[in-house]
């Protein structure tokens, strides 16, 4: 069980990488320029549901950006939300 | 350093050589890990596997030669370096020329990896 | 649990300074303990005094000073990355000829064997990069 961050653009290697790897039992936090990929109806987001991992977006981050309706599927957390999972998951991969 | 019960730590290292500092820090990161005796295993994920280029030459830009370094890890007794099969294959690279021995894994098995540490750090 | 941040990130690009030092106040409050934020790479300028910012725009470094008045919490760079970026303490302002110290006190300037410690120490190792 990893606890992925996401912290880079959909159009980012990291996103690449980071849904290439992920795996069942994972779960993704999109954070900084990663909460585009909440974005509903674009591709991005459908890559990453398809993973069939849990999928959160970091609440502060996402306000900034405007992405304030992210896709069905994707959780909006806050920052105790955030280290609630780093509770549950024994380690972390930051991707960026 | 005080006694801890040791944990094993992974890593990850995604970037290439030259283009950002990651990749000397997370070196760096490595062979201090090394040095105090913890457990430290790397893997070469995406753009990672470009520091694997056989014929790297620094001289030019007046900082260490990567591939050099990556050479001299066996005498911090690291031993255990993983290369993105996918990523290698991408950029066509001979892993045979390598300035290190890696073995190569698909995305599962990269992830199977992965779990099997107490600590992943990302470079 | 036992705590340790590892912070890449930059603290006036992107927005991932400012989280990892809000995640550390949060796992705090959670009844956490942070045994180390180690500071590495251009996440050594977390520790600057120098960076001027306009009226109607935080300082990023207020965040990680108030860490550690509040809660004691060890902030450390790494030297060599501090070096790089020109973050110097008075004793390596003066070992380096350079005019005077550029970081704030509350963070120690030392070596990778404090990230080892903190990796050997730590239920969980977070880290901000990028």
């Amino acid at each position: 069980m990893i606890l992925h961050t996401l912290n880079a653009s959909p159009a980012s290697s990291a996103f690449f990488d980071c849904t290439r790897v992920v795996d069942a039992g994972d779960a993704v936090i999109l954070m900084g320029d990663g909460v585009y990929a909440a974005l509903q109806g674009t591709r991005a987001c459908a890559e990453l549901q398809a993973t069939g991992v849990e999928l959160y977006v970091l609440f502060p981050d996402a306000q900034v950006a405007g992405v304030n309706h992210p896709s069905a599927g994707i959780i909006s957390i806050d920052m105790v939300g955030f280290v609630a999972l780093t509770e549950r998951f024994p380690r972390q991969q930051a991707w960026y | 350093m005080a006694q801890a019960g040791k944990k094993t730590v992974l890593i990850v290292l995604r970037h290439s050589p030259y283009g950002s500092s990651l990749a000397k820090a997370s070196l760096d990161v490595a062979l201090a890990t090394a040095a105090f005796e913890q457990s430290v295993d790397l893997l070469f994920l995406g753009d990672g596997v470009l520091q694997l280029l056989p014929e790297q030459d620094s001289h030019s830009l007046g900082i260490k030669n990567f591939g050099r370094q990556l050479a001299s890890l066996p005498l911090y007794d690291i031993n255990c370096a993983y290369v993105d099969a996918e990523a290698a294959a991408r950029y066509n690279l001979d892993l045979t020329k390598a300035p290190v021995e890696t073995r190569v894994l698909d995305p599962k098995k990269m992830h199977q990896l992965m779990v099997g540490y107490d600590h992943l750090l990302g470079f | 649990m036992i705590y340790s941040l590892l912070v890449l990130s930059s603290p006036i690009s992107g927005q991932c300074s400012r989280s990892a030092a809000d995640f550390a106040q949060c796992a705090i409050a959670r009844g956490h303990s942070i045994h180390r934020v180690f500071f590495l790479d251009a996440g050594t300028m977390a520790s600057s005094v120098n960076g001027v910012f306009p009226q109607d725009e935080s300082d990023p470094v207020r965040p990680w000073v108030r860490l550690a008045e509040q809660h004691g919490v060890d902030l450390v760079i790494c030297i060599s990355s501090a070096l790089k970026h020109g973050m110097l303490d008075q004793v390596e302002a003066n070992r380096h000829e350079r005019p005077g110290p550029t970081i704030n006190s509350i963070f120690t300037i030392s070596g990778l064997g404090q990230l080892v410690d903190a990796c050997a120490h730590s239920d969980r190792l977070i880290t901000f990069g990028g």
